[in-house]
């Protein structure tokens, strides 16, 4: 069955995931940031819809607080952090094998997820339960995009992409408590004070080299 | 049992003797976009045809496979033609030989045969297009194929023919599977035929993928494996916009199959006019961003394959 409404939660899904992806393959800090804020924009525009069509006034305020804080502060603090050299990237190499390994990795991991746990244990949610693999996927590429930089920004952007996931997560399982809103609240304001003194401090961690063997 | 007969044959015509026409369409397309006058729509038919009269020289250190081999990858195209719904949309004589993969692994075989009998020659050009086509194919077969296993699971069959008609139901068509496969296979298609953002055609030697492979061939060897690249391109098209893009308008019956070279072709100006915006606005990737390139194309279509190996679980 499509109806129009898990039409639009769906579209609105991938091109959440399509930024993550995005994401992973952009080398230069300022369009990571930047991409990083339109993800969590368009994650507010979903919770919006989907407080229209419940009518639980909890969504607005959690979109409310998710354009705030992670559309605009979190992505101004980051600039911010990095100076004004805009035109400065990481070095990437192989982003093809990046992408590739990537795939199998979320690939994999979401469908084990999702036929042993969550196909057996939730039946009812508040809007499907195949809508739960866009938070699952995006979890799982924020977790990569983690591992498989070097650079502090990078890993902040991934570690709010993460969050970015648990939120949709939560927006799809349950009616949202105001403890989810007060966390993200927090969370990002602990981020924000951390990561900027993370950036100023080290900008780039590589292996550690005693650890080669 | 004859009306099967001559459908056949006209979609085995159809693919053989207009395929070339499309290339040269957007060729003049292209020039008048560039305010030049351009070329006949007719000419890759005069290069087949002056081609042809040529005579054929070879390489002292090639073997007989780089002679023989160019009939063996034109016949491969004229099968992959009799398979899948390209001109007409029903089932015709030899469509039970192979399903959708088969057609893929088709394809893939005229790919690796061309590779095989380029390396032939010896020459350097040939080799550096050679390492190139196969160094970013892997990529691109796995798209092909992981796109069918898309539609597979979907339409629980692997048949073309019921492809073509799961595609017209618009919930379906619709449905977010089938748009990241129809982007995919759209990606797939301008690598596989040499469009712009990937591959410039011409004979620059620095981008050049697929034009080094016949870069050593010449007489009939060479007219056949030009035509055999325009059917490729006629053949990959027409899959695109049969089972993906515009699944709409296919006639039946004998009649309805000359009709389908008509209806074809319209549809045809559409997606040529696709790739007329993409060439004139978009400058060349640098060649080593072909994978990443080819790697978005794989992401979507293995997202296409997640979504829809859930919905049907």
């Amino acid at each position: 069955m499509l109806n129009i409404n898990t039409g639009i939660i769906d579209l609105v899904s991938v091109s959440i995931l399509a930024l993550a992806f995005y994401m992973q393959g952009q080398a230069y800090y300022k369009p990571l940031i930047e991409a990083s804020g339109i993800q969590s924009v368009i994650l507010a525009a979903l919770s919006t819809f989907l407080g229209f069509i419940t009518g639980i006034y909890d969504y607005f305020v959690l979109a409310i607080i998710l354009i705030l804080l992670r559309g605009i502060v979190t992505p101004y603090v980051l600039l911010k952090a990095l100076g004004k050299k805009y035109g400065e990237r990481e070095k990437i190499k192989g982003v093809t094998s990046l992408l590739v390994v990537d795939l199998a990795f979320f690939f994999t991991a979401v469908l084990i997820i999702y036929e042993f746990v969550i196909s057996k244990i939730l039946i009812s949610t508040t809007y499907g339960v195949y809508e739960l693999i866009f938070p699952l996927s995006l979890f799982f590429q924020g977790l990569y995009l983690i591992a498989s930089r070097n650079s502090t920004p990078a890993q902040i952007l991934g570690y709010i992409e993460e969050e970015n996931a648990l939120v949709m997560f939560g927006i799809f399982l349950i009616p949202i408590p105001l403890l989810i809103e007060a966390s993200v609240f927090l969370d990002v304001l602990a981020l924000v004070v951390i990561s900027s003194v993370i950036i100023y401090e080290k900008r780039e961690h590589t292996p550690i080299d005693e650890l080669k063997g | 049992m004859i009306s099967v007969f001559l459908e056949t044959i006209i979609q085995a015509i159809g693919v053989i003797l207009v395929s070339p026409l499309y290339s040269g369409i957007l060729d003049k397309w292209k020039a008048n976009v560039a305010s030049r006058k351009g070329q006949s729509i007719f000419q890759p038919y005069f290069d087949i045809f002056k081609l042809l009269k040529k005579e054929t020289t070879v390489s002292s250190n090639a073997s007989s496979i780089f002679i023989y081999t160019p009939y063996v990858v034109f016949s491969t195209y004229i099968v992959i033609s009799l398979v899948i719904p390209v001109v007409y949309p029903e089932p015709i004589l030899l469509t039970p030989t192979v399903d959708f993969l088969g057609g893929a692994l088709l394809f893939s075989l005229a790919g690796f045969l061309k590779i095989i009998e380029a390396m032939e020659s010896g020459s350097n050009f040939v080799a550096l297009g050679s390492a190139r086509a196969a160094s970013f194919s892997f990529l691109g077969e796995s798209t092909l194929i992981t796109v069918f296993f898309a539609v597979a699971l979907i339409t629980g069959t692997n048949n073309p023919y019921i492809e073509h008609e799961f595609a017209q139901i618009p919930q379906y068509y619709l449905a977010l599977d089938h748009i990241l496969a129809t982007v995919a296979f759209f990606m797939l298609w301008l690598f596989e035929t040499g469009k712009l953002p990937v591959e410039s055609s011409g004979l620059a030697e620095l981008g050049m993928i697929d034009d080094a492979l016949i870069y050593e061939h010449s007489g009939k060897p060479l007219a056949l494996l030009k035509w055999g690249g325009y059917m490729k391109q006629y053949l990959l098209g027409s899959v695109l916009l049969n089972v993906f893009l515009l699944p709409w308008g296919m006639q039946l019956g004998v009649l309805g199959a000359m009709e389908d070279i008509g209806i074809m072709f319209i549809k045809w100006l559409f997606l040529l006019f696709i790739a007329l915006v993409i060439d004139t606005s978009l400058a060349k990737l640098r060649l080593f961003k072909v994978q990443d390139f080819l790697a978005v194309a794989f992401v979507l279509s293995i997202t296409s394959l997640l979504l829809s190996v859930i919905q049907n679980a």
